[in-house]
């Protein structure tokens, strides 16, 4: 047993069977280990070696490859050989493969490259020293270890290939051992190393890449080509033709990008042809043309006696007689389906020939050609690229295949930096999922890396926005409208308010002054309370007839809301309401984009309630009375221009409003304090205006018109809460009142009122069921939010705890002494209803624009608890 | 049981008639487990619901394994085609939708057509390692059926019986598998003696399965290189044509 181990870990001459495979891949695998380590500079230099030495065995290695496998030419092979030192060398020389390869320092963002490990390299007969190299290369660059699953035809100078690589990279330090292959290559072999590794770069046959990709390891495979070549009227038809023949004898026709068939307008047909001829291409006569077909194809497969070997072989295998230089046997053929057997790849210098009655007609031949055998491939046009712009993209659209040349030899062309310097150099070629690839491009150095993004924790730019101008300060409304006809030169005003106030000459100062200052003006005055669509859409109509340059909103929230939605529908009459009412989790990264305002008319919104803050919010709701929806519009398009804080207006106001609106403003400025977008920006006005409604609240209330004062303090903390959740927006309390006042006709200010104090409650708990998401916020504080609350309006306590029962208490003070009741039940929400339609109402609310930014991410069920005990009462 | 009514012979079989019953006396060097796995075969299709002969005993008669079933009477579908052939478009259509019968059973206990395919090729010495390569590099990458093959569903094994109905016989070579191989095995078969003939079942085939002809035809390589193991010599060059021809690269 002891014997039978050791002999095991001896490393074997050949690999020939599955132990000795395993013991060489576990070889492989060590030397992998150490190679991972190594530095740029160590793998550039290594890198540098391997490339140099490929290239200097490029004779020698063309040669044996010609030799053993008896396909192509020396000297192409040459230039093969050349290409895949050379040029791959050029391409990656420069570039970064170890370790950190990008960084974005301000972004906090590294993306380091790791090493994949074993690469098992399956290498085909048609080009195998090159393909050897540039897979062995491509590893060496990327720090992997390689395994080499050679074509049994083409097994030696595949080894050859490889082993030149290997002890020119072990010379220049590489790991000994970190390149391997298989020696007696079989199937059970190459399934192993399949199994084994940690990719498969496959190139090879249909059974070969569909071998790797059932493998169950990630595969780069490719497929076969079928590459059409259309010259169109337009194009140079010497430089066309020539090309097509430089690239079809390319190694005798092996390069899976070749062409396969050449497709030539009706109008040049004849002059392309006799280019072929003059040029030595040998055009088939009908019954060479059928004993050719006969010799290329057996049922449907290509005869393999045909790969690679020059048009005279091939003519006489066919019994058909050419000069022995005949560069290309040309068939003139009409069937672009697959019963043709030219239609066909033929990796040969034999080339079908169609005619094509117009460009549209050689487009739908190539389609079809790329259907029958190239899908993801290759394809080739031949044009006037300066003139000729439309048919190009005609081109390109219609072909499914990765590689779309102009004006190039395809061979040449598709494997990139020969005639365009900017498609990657590269003996694999992608084919997409087109042709059953994990790859669309020339496969390179970048897809034998792993990746790592490292990505550290950034905080969301904020940002404060505001109307450009907030007047204030009570009797400021005539001297504000000054501007208007002095400074803006304004016209004609549209005023929009409600019947109350137009009826109770509310407007008057309003009118007065546009009259003094010659400024033309009319009134829509039906907007009712939760304002309507149709109403929005008879002021809108009303507008466009009078088309005013200026729109002044004087009103409460419905005015200013009904005022917002006018002006954006006599703007942007094409508009969808729908689409501006999408539900978005970051306003900036929104789907819908909002118009741009203010092109047609300025907007001035005059409050004359303290509460809704709407003169200085981007927001505006409006219900569609067909249906019963309710359209929140959040945009900051839908800020006013100018708002113009008046107490004056404000004097009158009766108790309810004086309560309700009050009370509303109040729940602003706590929910944008304890919101997750709060900042240092909002806090002050968050804080300034809660400390104003808790003083004078009760006294507005009381005293009403006497008392100037607390009616000028409220109207300004009202506008200060405005500004705090323009910015840092709401939470959960509003999302339910939205909806409780929707389902059971509360005032918006009172159904606010009933729920905070569960909102505070439930937002208070230092371990939330789930907290909200956003990169400011960093763990559960809104207890210490709501302390600092309190705290700023000299609530005490001994400790947090205390001081935040108590501002609920404070809180429960402040609704009793404006006259708000306790619960949701005693406003006569009737309770059978109320249960009926929670579930129906939790879900809306749970889906409510506000429900973002609150701090503790809502459940239903959590929703559900806070309603009923706003219903019930503790 | 005296058996003198010999009705065919080979290196494997003597089959005499017997009654209204056929025995298949299996020559001393045919293997006992070869012998069975044949009986169980022809049970398991016979209990698919196809119709043929039923088998009614498996036993050793002088020392010899024989496998007794019912005889079936009439020509055999070759025969008859030679016969008529005005009639051969509606044989073909017969044969086709019998052959897509089969192949629409299930039958889990009978081993894969795959291996059955890879073992052959592996067997075969008249092919180089290469050839081999690219043939098993093939098999491997089509796709795995389980639909029921008879493996040499070809004229001479079906029998046309009094009422017009077809009794298919031989059922040694059956597996489940991709039916497109077994196509590709009767295409082989007409080819080898009428290529226009087979062309006609190929199209037939692809005509009323919606199946596409190159999805068959990348088959015939592979059914071929399995057949070099039977055929004739004079069979070979025909099939090494077949075989000798290249993936794309």
């Amino acid at each position: 047993m002891a014997k039978k181990e050791q002999t095991a870990l001896v490393s074997p001459e050949i690999v020939d069977s599955v132990e000795a495979l395993n013991i060489r891949l576990d070889e492989i695998r060590a030397a992998q280990r150490e190679f991972a380590a190594f530095s740029q500079e160590q793998v550039d230099k290594i890198f540098f070696a391997a490339a140099t030495a490929a290239n200097k065995a490029r004779i020698p290695l063309a040669k044996m490859a010609v030799e053993e496998t008896g396909m192509g030419i020396v000297e192409d092979k040459v230039i093969k050989n050349h290409y895949a030192s050379e040029y791959i060398y050029n391409a990656y020389k420069d570039t970064k493969t170890c370790g950190v390869i990008e960084e974005d320092k301000e972004f906090g963002i590294q993306k380091i490259a790791d090493p994949i490990g074993l690469i098992a390299a399956v290498i085909p007969t048609t080009n195998p020293t090159s393909t050897a190299i540039f897979k062995t290369l491509i590893s060496l660059k990327t720090r992997n270890g390689i395994i080499i699953s050679p074509h049994p035809r083409a097994k030696k100078c595949t080894i050859a290939a490889a082993k030149v690589v290997l002890d020119a990279a072990v010379q220049a330090g590489a790991p000994k051992g970190i390149i391997g292959w298989i020696d007696v290559p079989s199937l059970e072999l190459t399934n192993e190393v399949m199994k084994a590794a940690d990719i498969i770069l496959a190139t090879g046959g249909p059974g070969m890449v569909k071998a790797a990709y059932s493998s169950g390891k990630p595969a780069v495979g490719v497929g076969a080509g079928n590459t059409p070549a259309i010259i169109d009227s337009s194009a140079d038809i010497t430089l066309a033709v020539n090309s097509i023949i430089h690239s079809k004898t390319f190694d005798n026709g092996m390069i899976c990008a070749s062409e396969q068939s050449v497709i030539l307008l009706d109008s040049i047909y004849e002059q392309a042809k006799k280019e072929f001829a003059d040029r030595g291409c040998y055009l088939l006569n009908r019954e060479e043309t059928e004993k050719v077909r006969k010799t290329i194809i057996i049922n449907g497969a290509l005869n393999a006696k045909i790969v690679g070997q020059p048009a005279h072989k091939i003519a006489e295998l066919a019994g058909v007689k050419t000069p022995e230089d005949a560069k290309i046997l040309i068939g003139e053929v009409e069937s672009v389906e697959l019963e043709e057997e030219f239609a066909h790849e033929k990796l040969s210098p034999v080339l079908a020939m169609y005619r094509a009655k117009n460009f549209e007609d050689a487009v739908s031949k190539a389609e079809r050609l790329i259907a029958d055998g190239g899908y993801g491939h290759t394809s080739s046009l031949y044009i006037n690229a300066v003139t000729e712009r439309e048919k190009i993209s005609y081109f390109t659209e219609k072909m499914k295949t990765c590689r779309i040349l102009i004006n190039t030899p395809s061979s040449h062309g598709g494997i990139g930096d020969l005639y365009n310097f900017k498609l990657t150099p590269s003996l694999t070629l992608g084919c997409g999922s087109w042709g059953g690839n994990s790859v669309s491009e020339n496969v390179g150095v970048k897809h034998l890396v792993n990746i790592k993004t490292v990505a550290e924790r950034r905080e969301n730019m904020l940002w404060f926005r505001a109307p450009e101008k907030v007047y204030f300060k009570k009797g400021c409304l005539p001297v504000a409208f000054d501007e208007l006809g002095r400074v803006l030169g304004k016209k004609k005003a549209f005023i929009v308010t409600d019947s109350f106030l137009y009826k109770n000459g509310y407007t008057k100062v309003v009118t007065d002054k546009l009259d003094s200052l010659g400024i033309a003006h009319t009134t829509f005055f039906d907007v009712a309370p939760d304002p309507t669509l149709a109403c929005a859409k008879e002021g809108t109509a009303a507008m466009n007839a009078f088309q005013p340059d200026c729109i002044i909103a004087v009103g409460g929230g419905s005015a200013m809301d009904a005022a917002k939605i006018m002006w954006v529908m006599y703007e942007h009459p094409e508009v969808d309401f729908l689409d501006m009412a999408m539900r978005f989790m970051d306003i900036r990264k929104r789907v819908y984009t909002f118009p741009h305002m203010g092109d047609k008319a300025y907007f001035i919104a005059v409050p004359t309630s303290a509460g809704t803050g709407s003169e200085v919010t981007p927001f505006a709701v409006i219900t569609d009375e067909t249906t019963g929806i309710k359209y929140p519009l959040a945009d900051y398009e839908l800020l006013p221009k100018m708002a113009i804080v008046d107490a004056d207006l404000m004097m009158n106001m009766p108790k309810g409003l004086t309560s309700a609106s009050g009370i509303d403003a109040m729940t602003h400025a706590l929910e944008a304090y304890a919101s997750m977008l709060a900042t240092d920006y909002t806090d002050g006005l968050a804080l300034k205006a809660l400390k104003s409604i808790f003083t004078y609240l009760p006294r507005a209330y009381e005293n009403g018109a006497n008392d100037p004062v607390a009616r000028e303090k409220m109207a300004d903390a009202s506008t200060l809460a405005g500004m705090a959740f323009a910015n840092a927006f709401l939470g959960v309390c509003h999302s339910m009142a939205h909806k409780l006042g929707a389902f059971h006709h509360l005032p918006h200010g009172i159904a606010n009122a009933l729920l905070i104090n569960e909102v505070m409650k439930f937002n208070a708990d230092p371990a939330p069921k789930k907290m909200g998401t956003f990169p400011q916020y960093q763990y559960p504080h809104t207890l210490q939010r709501y302390v600092e609350c309190a705290d700023f309006l000299g609530v005490k306590g001994s400790s947090d705890q205390e001081k935040f029962d108590n501002l609920l208490k404070a809180v429960d003070e402040l609704k009793a002494k404006v006259g708000i009741h306790k619960t949701i039940r005693e406003y006569g929400v009737d309770e059978q209803d109320f249960l009926n339609r929670l579930d129906e109402m939790v879900e809306q609310a749970f889906d409510d624009q506000c429900t973002g930014a609150n701090p503790r991410y809502p459940l239903m069920s959590e929703i559900k608890q806070m309603y009923l005990k706003a219903y019930y009462g503790n | 049981m005296e058996l003198r009514d010999l009705i065919f012979s080979d290196e494997r079989v003597d089959i005499y008639r017997f009654g209204d019953k056929t025995v298949r006396l299996f020559k001393e060097s045919v293997r006992k487990s070869s012998v069975l796995h044949i009986a169980l075969t022809h049970s398991c299709v016979e209990e698919t619901g196809i119709k043929i002969p039923t088998l009614h005993e498996v036993t050793v008669i002088n020392g010899r394994w024989a496998i007794v079933m019912d005889c079936a009477d009439g020509e055999t579908l070759e025969e008859e085609m030679a016969e008529h052939p005005e009639k051969i478009d509606q044989y073909l259509d017969d044969m086709l939708d019998l052959q897509i019968e089969i192949h629409s059973k299930s039958v889990p206990k009978l081993s894969k057509l795959k291996d059955a395919l890879s073992r052959r090729i592996n067997e075969l010495d008249c092919i180089d390692d290469v050839k081999r390569y690219e043939l098993l590099t093939r098999l491997e990458s089509m796709p795995k059926h389980t639909k029921l093959c008879h493996g040499n569903f070809i004229p001479s094994n079906i029998i046309v019986g009094p009422d017009g109905d077809f009794v298919v016989l031989n059922w040694a070579k059956a597996r489940q598998g991709n039916a497109s191989a077994d196509v590709a095995h009767t295409y082989l078969m007409f080819a080898m003696k009428d290529q226009a003939l087979a062309d006609r079942y190929l199209d037939l085939f692809c005509e009323k399965t919606h199946t596409s002809k190159k999805y068959v035809q990348d088959w015939l390589p592979i059914v071929a290189a399995a057949r070099m193991i039977d055929g004739a010599d004079e069979e070979k060059e025909f099939l090494s044509r077949w075989i000798d021809i290249a993936s794309y690269e």
